[in-house]
């Protein structure tokens, strides 16, 4: 099995992916017409936090009767448990390209996913007609995995506040496409005067508001509004006959408020800057070599080569390269890393995941050893521990399972200065496009968009396009200095596991690892 | 919902799109039914089942463009959603270039039969899932003498789905399509906590083309007993040959700038390249989307447009790029679609097993791990996994290895192509052979 990182974003073929099918822009939540009124803000929806009853999507003509039926239904052949994740999520995409704001695409999701679980198996079924007849008909289905006799039905219904840990001050569901538009034309324009020999550039904004409600068959349910929004710059730069392309982009949990003038100047500046660089860049010599990795987007790292390999799916089934080794050493005792939903308003965090439970500040690996991996509901039930909020999914189509928030090593104690000056022969890698692992043999690797050659502890001529490879275990072992300049990533990261894509963060100290291999040209 | 209907509804939310303002609107509707099974270790694990409808509509208003879609489609729900997204579209900027398809475009849609349904789909019953997912972990196992196997998954799944078109400007077109496919993949005990992982499976339209139950489960054995024991070889100039199934994996990276978008927006190593040698003569690529039971096969592309079959790479020499109705009036040329749709390769005379037979001293990839390749500038770096082969035989497994270079350079030393097309892909692959490539590991 494969899992792949994408870092660049919304890359050229997502976009694609997405304007395919194509949608938009503070759009009238269409239950209001389902009312019967008109779209006005004060007759909105009631109150996320559910305390003024009923909660958001009774708009929906789906109330706390209409969720017991349907909870009856997935638990009328033997289930052991069950859950209804409904989900209503508004994105907005605009993009810029030779020099006009000329492409908006929107896009509705509105659905419930029905999972029913005996032991370790699940049936799932999903649909998108909120009626209470296509309710119950999706828990029917799902509940088919079991066969035995109905669970008593369930008599009360317990709406329970969640932490908030993604503050919003301008929703993108009150701002409007012309709000938006001057911000593309901004970043354009800063990123053409940055460099002459800047030929093209392309600019890409998202936002999206997703409405969640998780109900399931012990009575609790939960709500939760969660906002996202990416930004993305894309240069072409022509030097002669050559070229180069690079990009830059920003994603968080936040509202439009995220944005100003100096946020764009810097998603261009970043960008255009990155891409010029690229003239003077080779691809790196092959071979393998001391790599130091700057803070930040290299959590990658972390991400593939030992994150993955943590998601507690793989390790109940014994196929991942860390299963059995809870409490054994697994790095060097300076080495700390966590996996965190409650980062405020960064990309990877959850107030709740998305099978209802509390996120949490998970601690997977304290001064060397593995502490613990990250778990959905079945996983937790089969190690006997408590949920650590790392069910998620990709929307209402998908079943959960274990998956990555925000994942960051804490800092150690050298200065970045100490760590480079350390390196005789090596690689500084600075920013990357993508990684990948396999789970089981506990390969990973992860691309290199921009470094440089390290020559007698200096930063010496610029690199570019290598695929960087280890293996996970031995790589977190070779890591032999951590700096103490912790950065989270400020990029859309977007995982995929299982089919699904999730949107996470990463994040690193100035790290100095050894045994990874460049895939670079000329013999080294 | 019967396709009549989806196509009155698609006719109906163009028409609404038209009172709201907009002089054009392309829509489509779609509907598809899934049926999943997951087996593990002895038992089910995941069952999926569901019926999926979504809407999508391009609006063309004012000279402006947006492109929508929604999963919502109560009929007010659609109403107010068009709506709306016509009043966004009137804020952008005026993009002349944005059009529907010229009319002609849409004539001389084949007629043929291209067996994209298999009518099978709806009689299969969940016992019958049930069965063949057993059988293929237990065609797994039968396989394990040594007792290295960690846990086997197994799936089958069966998709159905109908798509309906409506634009306009007179498109109208209706495509019905059935996909299957199952496999299992098998983690085996290796040393250092490894285990590693073989796949195989198949994907096909119909569900008599899927391959045997007893040759999948002893293909996924094979693919995960042979990583055991990989290690890194050392860094160095290796010949090359891609197994047949990976090798779309490539290829991917070479045909992704012949998009419109990437020609009009100087993202492509390939833009001055038409009618030039961008590899050795043994690379001839056509696109077919009329194939029948083809993966990719279609009348009609993204836009509407009638397919045609069409030569990408004869000989070596470029011949085509894919251009919509867009980055063409932006290129000033004639659109050629966007659909890459199914490619059939010319073949040669070997199997990759007698490729590697011959061989004196090289790698045989089987898996590519991460990396990625650079539209701009041609360069690529990959991650590869395989084995090392020296006088024909296989020595050892390799992990932890990269190969790197140019695809400028490189495509010019494919050196063989096999006689293997990779019939569970839209690129019909064969295996292929490089001389010459920069490999990188211990």
């Amino acid at each position: 099995m494969i899992h792949r990182i994408n870092n660049d974003g919304w890359s050229r073929r997502k976009f694609l992916a997405t304007s395919a099918a194509g949608a938009t822009i503070a759009i009238a939540p269409s239950f209001l017409i389902g009312c019967g009124g008109p779209a006005t803000p004060t007759t909105g929806p009631a109150d996320l936090s559910g305390t003024s009853g009923g909660g958001y999507f009774r708009n929906f003509g789906v109330d706390d009767q209409v969720i017991g039926k349907v909870l009856n239904a997935a638990m009328g052949k033997g289930g052991q448990y069950a859950d209804l994740f409904f989900q209503h999520k508004v994105t907005s995409y605009l993009g810029l390209e030779d020099g006009e704001v000329n492409q908006a695409y929107s896009n509705i999701k509105l659905g419930c996913g029905v999972r029913v679980l005996k032991g370790d198996q699940t049936g799932f079924a999903f649909t998108e007609d909120l009626s209470t007849e296509a309710l119950v008909s999706a828990a029917m289905t799902a509940a088919v995995i079991a066969n035995g006799p109905a669970a008593p039905l369930l008599k009360t219904i317990v709406r329970v506040d969640v932490p908030q840990y993604y503050t919003v001050e301008i929703p993108w569901t009150d701002v409007g496409i012309e709000r938006k538009m001057p911000m593309l034309a901004r970043a354009n324009k800063t990123a053409m005067a940055y460099d002459k020999r800047i030929i093209k550039v392309r600019v890409f904004t998202g936002d999206s508001t997703s409405r969640v409600m998780v109900a399931n068959s012990d009575g609790k349910i939960t709500e939760d509004t969660q906002p996202m929004t990416i930004a993305y710059l894309t240069c072409v730069a022509q030097d002669g006959k050559r070229r180069e392309e690079n990009y830059y982009s920003f994603g968080k949990r936040a509202g439009f408020e995220y944005y100003n003038d100096d946020r764009m100047d810097e998603l261009a500046t970043v960008a255009a800057k990155r891409t010029v660089t690229l003239f003077d860049a080779e691809q790196p010599p092959a071979g393998e070599y001391p790599v130091v990795l700057a803070p930040g987007l290299s959590g990658i790292l972390l991400h593939e080569a030992i994150g993955h390999g943590m998601e507690a799916d793989f390790n109940r089934k014994g196929k991942s390269v860390y299963a059995n080794r809870i409490g054994k050493s697994i790095a060097p005792d300076f080495v700390t890393i966590i996996d965190d939903g409650t980062n405020p308003n960064e990309r990877g965090s959850l107030n709740i995941d998305d099978e209802g439970n509390e996120s949490q500040r998970t601690v997977l690996v304290e001064n060397g050893i593995l502490r613990s991996y990250m778990h959905d509901r079945i996983s937790a039930a089969h190690y006997g521990v408590k949920p650590t909020g790392n069910g998620r999914r990709e929307s209402f189509r998908y079943p959960p399972v274990p998956r990555m928030r925000n994942t960051y090593m804490v800092d150690g104690h050298h200065s970045p200065a100490e760590i480079i000056a350390s390196v005789k022969k090596g690689i500084y890698a600075e920013t990357f496009t993508n990684g990948q692992v396999r789970i089981g043999s506990g390969d990973f690797s992860f691309y290199l968009k921009n470094g440089y050659v390290i020559e007698n502890g200096k930063l010496g001529r610029p690199v570019k396009d290598a695929n960087l490879i280890g293996f996970g275990p031995e790589v977190l072992e070779n890591v032999v200095m951590v700096g103490n300049d912790m950065e989270l990533n400020v990029g859309a990261g977007m995982c995929g596991k299982d089919g699904q894509r999730v949107p996470v963060g990463m994040g690193l100290p100035t790290v100095k690892c050894n045994g990874i291999s460049v895939g670079g040209v000329n013999n080294g | 919902m019967a396709d009549k209907n989806l196509m009155e509804m698609a006719r109906n939310t163009a028409l609404i799109a038209r009172k709201a303002g907009a002089k054009d609107a392309r829509v489509f509707l779609s509907r598809s039914r899934n049926v999943t099974l997951e087996w593990r270790d002895g038992k089910i694990d995941r069952i999926r089942e569901s019926t999926s409808q979504g809407l999508s509509i391009d609006l063309y208003v004012e000279g402006r463009y947006s492109s929508n879609s929604t999963s919502d489609l109560r009929t007010e729900a659609i109403e107010e959603y068009v709506k709306t997204a016509v009043a966004t579209t009137r804020y952008l900027a005026v993009d002349e270039h944005r059009k529907l398809p010229d009319p002609s475009r849409y004539e001389g849609m084949t007629t043929e039969n291209l067996e994209r349904s298999d009518p099978t789909v709806s009689d299969i019953r969940p016992e019958e899932r049930m069965a063949q997912a057993r059988q293929l972990e237990e065609a797994v196992r039968a396989g394990d003498k040594k007792n290295k196997i960690v846990s086997v998954t197994s799936w089958v799944s069966d998709t159905s789905s109908m798509t309906v078109g409506f634009a306009t400007n007179g498109f109208e077109a209706t495509e019905a399509g059935t996909s299957f496919s199952r496999g299992a993949e098998t983690s085996v005990r290796d040393t250092k906590d490894r285990k590693p992982s073989g796949v195989d499976y198949g994907s096909t339209r119909f569900q008599v083309d899927l391959p045997g139950i007893e040759d999948l489960g002893r293909g996924s054995l094979r693919r995960a007993m042979e990583q055991l024991g990989s290690k890194q070889v050392k860094t160095d100039v290796y010949h090359v040959v891609m197994e047949n199934r990976v090798a779309p994996t490539f290829v991917r990276h070479l045909l992704s700038p012949l998009s419109g978008s990437s020609i009009q927006q100087k993202r492509s190593f390939l833009e001055d390249k038409l009618e030039k040698e961008v590899g050795s003569k043994l690379l001839t690529i056509n696109s077919d989307p009329h194939l029948k039971r083809g993966l990719a096969s279609t009348a009609w592309d993204g836009e509407g447009m009638a397919t045609i079959r069409r030569p990408i790479i004869d000989k070596g020499v470029l011949k085509t790029f894919f251009i919509d109705t867009y980055y063409a009036s932006k290129l000033g040329v004639d659109p050629t679609s966007s659909a890459k749709s199914n490619l059939i390769w010319k073949p040669g005379k070997r199997s990759a097993k007698e490729i590697v037979k011959g061989m004196t001293r090289g790698i045989y990839i089987t898996s590519f791990l991460g990396g990625n390749s650079n539209s701009t500038t041609g360069d690529f770096s990959l991650g590869i996994k395989g084995h090392l082969v020296e006088n024909g035989k296989i020595i050892h497994p390799v992990s932890e290895m990269n190969m790197a270079g140019n695809h400028l350079k490189f495509w010019v030393n494919l050196a063989e192509v096999g006689n293997d097309p990779w019939m569970h892909s839209s690129n019909r692959s064969p295996s292929l052979m490089f001389k010459d490539v920069q490999c990188s590991g211990a």
